[in-house]
């Protein structure tokens, strides 16, 4: 069955994100909600859908990866419209968790939606054999939950529970279409009180509080252990509060505890703290109240970040958490529990009730611990999830530990005693199951992880900052492993080693996929190492730096083999600039692309001038004349616009009409490598790059502009420099139109300004604060 | 000589470009509906019509080919009735006037439609391929300078207060709402429809609300320390506007209308780093010719490009506020550069006539460092 239209009902933050990351996946969606009590006779009886439509558009992060989407969203309501139910395929409740409402909304659903239309529910905390009391047989059949994560658009887990009468086709749809389109990673979960992540989650949060007040550790220190050590964002948990809102706490805290088994171990751990009714009662419930467990005080003009003294209740200067334990962890997490002090104190007991919490609801949540993994990852952006960590602390160390404090061990974990929940044979990972056998994990089809490969083969080349891999059928992967995927001659050694091996690529390899699996494809070359050079006035050095990558970039985008880029994250400077010379880019949905040189007082040298003037240059679509493509091109490189979703990429051009978009990260790879061996069949390498340009008059043009900017202070002195320099290379240097410019052409102007540039103060200086700082200078 | 007379004035509503009511409208279909609007008011047989002379900014894109022609064809003029274009930036179409009563005066024909069209929507200014020339930007800065430059440059000069320059814009905006609502452009306005299905008959930009103290809270929209903000500037606009110039003894014996007689015109160059004192030596130059003195006109239309830059001109050449811009200016009304020089020639002969009086001036500054001007006498 196919999904080609979709209603949500409840157009509150779950409601409406979920209308919306629909319509990102080109679904179109009513989106309904009630009549306002105020609409009356004559008033907008859609008011309510509308406002949430308008929100949407100024949610930050984005709702929307493009604003035409918006489009796809039709706001109604649920008396006007319920009719129009009919005609939609897939139909997801989202209104307040209220048994009786949903109840009352699922018998008017069921009257007017079309045979075989799916129902999915939102709820989070209402079990769906609740849900299906007293609905009609079809109801019951045709209906299921999908527990999308807040915003939904962002995060990536979507929890799948099924009835004992749900058609297994019905889910089967549901679940492909979730996964393909809105590029979920699907987790099936029993039909129990918070799934999974919300499960163990809340137990967490609640265990890492009472832990720190009890222990007496700062909202920092805690914060500092409980994050980054652990593998989890380092928000950590007071910080994940603010985020959250405290003001939710007591509320997911009573619907769990009135629908838990009377003996799960949170009831004992749940408390409601004096401090937090009292912060809740005065609006601090975090960064959408007045300030949470952190706050920016902007009293008296200054800015200073501040933190809540858990004891007193007060606020004081935040400041760095100073632990012993927290340098220790830095060996790994049996180094932080081991650690005297009460920073490793805290990790012991946060992680000994967390971790045996979590080894005893398998069976009883998910079918397996991949699922509960898997959910702990992708719902709470966790880097392991919890058997993944006692495998870190040892299976047997965490039993022995709640043996030694006279806890009991749960039966997974005992069976897991002697051995660990994963281990790789032969090049696979296989899992702990129920039954004490180790299974092997299957990833479902079209779905090829740079992890799995790593574990099954040995890279075919290595160097300090990246490998190649090879992925099957012929393509090699090259992947960046240096700091931050930062880009340096290694990479660019690597890029060479890898067109040597595919050489005419009718050998043993036939294509090259451009591809890596951290959270960013790369932000660009290494600042660092381009500083020191600078600073010991290594010139010529520079020079061929600058060089190397251009040449490098061009033997790829020429080479005699098909080059596939697939991104995700942010591909900014140089990263972008690998990507705009592949013959295909494959991009994930979430790949924020931009040449952002300008930042640090450069410009994009390694042919991503050249290419993205190219590009608007050939578009046949735009005005005549030279300077509309030269002017957008300028406009985008020298206000460093970074796209932010790779819809947007394609309006700025850094994706070509012909490149494709991937919504799941995990068919990825699977898709771009579909692509190269598709584009190796018959391939040819593309023509070379042939522009006629103004020169001086352009440039002249552009400056006139900038200088309109410099005067009401939109541009800095620097700026002007550098987009005068950014405005040479692009329109051509002293060329004529008369002369035709070629690819070295091009990229020598792009070379002598970008050395000019470094020979500036104001370019060392920025280059020098964006490395210290990690921001932009504004000199 | 022969003499030229005006005998017919018409013109679009203004509508504010890129978010008024005109942005849809073609320039070429626009200029085309003023000028069957002006054909219709003025009753003359368009076959008496020798040339249709229109000024345009930036004649490229929809404006270019040669538009002057492909907007008489649009309107419905016989064949036989030859079109141009001529551009002098923002005095395009007040130069047209000047062409139509040289070419009477020279006995070429007896009827001419000057008019003037800019979309400024839909050709920007500057155009879609500025290419200035680098040798003259190096020797002659001025030569493509921002306007709004020379507006903070002509407040230095002149030592013209912000405070007095959003007074005058304000003054601007009421006389305007007050023209417009006690019907005075009724007779001038040719309603306009536009492919969204609506028909557009008032001006778009006219803010009675205006006031010196809303002005104040606007930020310096071209110098960060600088004193011309948005609202003391005339906004981008879309319009249209045409005058009907014909030989005096022809007027007479087809029964049209006179508005006025065009006594004197003057072109005339200045600094053009201060390009908007331009009106001042066009102005002295065309009453000189016409042996007159500032006293001696009842009516002014000095456009307004920026308040300053009014002001500066009406300091330097001294014009009682009182007859000046009557039915306010382009800071209200809006600025479409090729058709201002059609409007406020047109509305200074049909402002003559109303008020009663012998003489009326219009003059415009021009960009790149140039002043235009027309004196008109009563009939």
């Amino acid at each position: 069955m196919d999904i080609k239209s979709a209603a949500v009902i409840g157009s509150g933050v779950m409601g409406s994100g979920i209308a919306a990351h629909l319509a990102n996946a080109g679904i179109p969606v009513l989106l309904l909600d009630i009549v306002p009590p105020s609409a009356g006779e004559s008033g907008d009886r859609s008011a309510v859908a509308k406002a949430a439509l308008d929100r949407l558009l100024k949610a930050e992060p984005a709702a929307f990866m493009h604003k035409r989407n918006a489009r796809l969203v039709t706001p109604g309501n649920i008396e006007d419209d319920l009719g129009a139910l009919a005609g939609v395929d897939w139909i997801i409740e989202a209104v307040v968790e209220n048994p009786a409402v949903k109840a009352d909304l699922y018998r008017r659903i069921d009257a007017v939606r079309k045979p075989g239309s799916v129902v999915s529910s939102n709820t989070s905390t209402i079990p769906l054999a609740a849900l299906v009391d007293g609905q009609s047989e079809a109801f019951r059949r045709d209906f299921l939950i999908t527990h999308f994560f807040n915003p939904p658009r962002y995060m990536r887990l979507l929890e799948l529970v099924t009835g004992p009468d749900t058609r297994t086709d019905a889910a089967d749809a549901l679940a492909a279409v979730c996964d393909r389109r809105l590029g979920k990673g699907v987790v099936r979960c029993n039909d129990r009180s918070g799934f999974i992540a919300n499960r163990i989650g809340t137990f967490w949060i609640q265990s890492a509080v009472n832990a720190a007040m009890d222990l007496g550790l700062t909202v920092e220190e805690a914060d500092a252990i409980v994050g980054r050590p652990m593998g989890i964002p380092k928000t950590g948990v007071f910080g994940l509060i603010d985020l959250v809102g405290l003001d939710l706490m007591p509320y997911i805290a009573r619907s769990l505890l009135a629908t838990l088994p009377p003996d799960d171990a949170y009831r004992a751990l749940h408390r409601e703290p004096e401090l937090f009714t009292r912060m809740i009662a005065e609006g601090f419930t975090g960064r959408k109240g007045k300030g949470g467990f952190y706050r920016i005080n902007k009293a008296g003009g200054g800015k200073v970040k501040e933190a809540i003294d858990l004891a007193t209740g007060a606020y004081r200067p935040s400041g760095k958490a100073q632990l012993a334990s927290i340098d220790a962890a830095r060996d790994g997490l049996p180094a932080l529990v081991a650690h005297p002090d009460k920073g490793g104190r805290y990790a012991r007991r946060v992680l000994l009730e967390t971790l045996s919490y979590a080894a005893g609801l398998v069976p009883e949540i998910a079918g397996d611990i991949v699922a509960v993994d898997e959910a702990m990852r992708l719902g709470y952006n966790w880097k392991h999830g919890p058997f993944e960590l006692i495998d870190r602390l040892g299976a047997d160390w965490l039993a022995a530990a709640l043996d030694e404090a006279g806890q009991p061990v749960p039966d997974l974990l005992r069976r897991a005693t002697g051995r660990s929940f994963y281990r790789v044979t032969e090049g696979r990972l296989r899992y702990l199951t129920v039954d004490g056998d180790h299974a092997e994990v299957t990833r479902p089809e079209g779905v090829l992880l740079l992890a799995d490969v790593k574990r099954a083969t040995k890279p075919v080349a290595r160097n300090a900052s990246a490998s190649l891999w090879d992925i099957g059928d012929g393509v090699l992967c090259l992947e960046f492993t240096s700091k931050m995927n930062a880009l340096d001659t290694d990479i660019m050694a690597m890029a060479e080693r890898a067109a040597g091996l595919i050489g005419d690529g009718r050998g043993a390899w036939k294509a090259l996929v451009v591809h890596n699996e951290g959270d960013n494809f790369s932000v660009g070359a290494n600042l660092g190492l381009a500083l020191f050079a600078l600073n010991i006035a290594l010139w010529p050095e520079i020079e061929a730096m600058a060089e190397r990558g251009q040449q490098t970039y061009k033997a790829l985008k020429y080479a005699p083999f098909p080059v596939v880029g697939a991104p995700s994250g942010m591909a900014l400077g140089g990263g972008c600039e690998i990507l705009l010379h592949c013959d295909h880019v494959q991009a994930h949905t979430e790949t924020y692309m931009g040449l952002v040189e300008v930042g640090v007082g450069l410009l994009p040298g390694w042919g991503g001038c050249k290419e993205l003037l190219t590009r608007h240059m050939a578009d046949t679509k735009r005005p005549g004349g030279p300077m509309p493509a030269i002017a957008a091109a300028f406009e985008t490189i020298s206000t460093a616009r970074v796209a932010k979703s790779a819809f947007e990429a394609r309006d700025l051009k850094f994706l070509r009409p012909g490149d494709g978009i991937t919504m799941n990260r995990d068919r990825l790879l699977a898709d771009a490598k579909a692509k190269a061996l598709e584009l190796a069949a018959g391939y040819t390498p593309p023509e070379p790059v042939a522009l006629r340009l103004p020169g001086p008059t352009a440039r002249l043009a552009l400056e006139l502009a900038v200088e309109g900017f410099r005067a009401t202070g939109k541009a800095t002195p620097h700026d002007v420099v550098v987009s005068g320099a950014v405005a040479t290379v692009l329109s051509g240097g002293d060329t004529d139109i008369t002369r035709e410019l070629g690819e070295d052409d091009l990229l020598a102007l792009e070379r002598r300004h970008f050395m000019a540039l470094l020979h500036t103060p104001g370019t060392v200086a920025r280059v020098e604060h964006m490395l210290t700082t990690g921001k932009p200078l504004r000199n | 000589m022969n003499s030229a007379v005006i005998v017919g004035y018409a013109r679009s509503p203004f509508a504010i470009a890129n978010k008024g009511q005109l942005t849809r409208v073609r320039p070429d279909d626009l200029a085309a509906a003023v000028v069957r609007g002006l054909l219709a008011q003025t009753g003359i047989d368009a076959g008496e019509i020798e040339d249709l002379i229109l000024g345009c900014a930036f004649p490229e894109g929809e404006q270019g080919f040669n538009v002057g022609r492909l907007v008489g064809m649009l309107a419905g003029l016989p064949r036989s009735v030859a079109g141009t274009t001529v551009n002098r930036w923002c005095g395009s179409s007040m130069q047209a006037v000047h062409m139509a009563a040289g070419a009477i005066a020279l006995g070429s024909g007896r009827a001419y439609i000057a008019a003037g069209v800019e979309s400024m929507t839909r050709v920007p200014m500057m155009g879609f391929n500025p290419m200035p020339n680098p040798a003259l930007a190096e020797r002659e800065p001025g030569a493509y300078m921002s306007m709004g430059i020379t507006a903070e440059n002509l407040a230095a000069t002149y030592g013209i207060s912000r405070a007095e320059q959003e007074a005058f814009a304000a003054d601007s905006h009421r006389k305007a709402a007050a023209a417009r609502d006690g019907g005075r452009f009724d007779a001038e306005i040719v309603a306009i429809d536009t492919p969204d299905g609506t028909t557009v008959s008032r001006d778009g930009a006219i803010r009675p609300e205006t006031t010196a103290d809303t002005l104040a809270t606007l930020k310096p929209a071209f110098r960060t320390d600088g004193s011309v903000t948005a609202g003391t500037s005339s906004p981008l606009t879309d319009g249209a506007a045409a005058v009907l110039v014909v030989n005096e003894e022809f007027a007479k014996a087809h029964g049209l209308k006179v508005l006025a007689r065009i006594r004197a015109t003057a072109v005339a160059g200045c600094d053009p780093t201060i390009m908007g004192i331009g009106p001042v030596p066009a102005t002295r130059k065309a009453l000189n010719l016409a042996g007159l003195t500032v006293d001696d006109l009842s009516v002014i239309e000095s456009n307004e490009a920026f308040a300053v830059q009014a002001l500066s001109v009406a300091r330097e050449l001294g014009f009682d506020p009182s007859r000046v811009n009557l039915d306010g200016g382009a800071l209200a009304l809006g600025h479409p550069l090729g058709a201002t020089g059609a409007r406020i020639t047109g509305k200074a002969a049909s402002l003559l006539k109303r008020e009663g009086g012998a003489f009326a001036l219009a003059t415009q500054c021009i960009g790149g460092g140039q002043g235009i001007a027309t004196v008109l006498e009563a009939v």
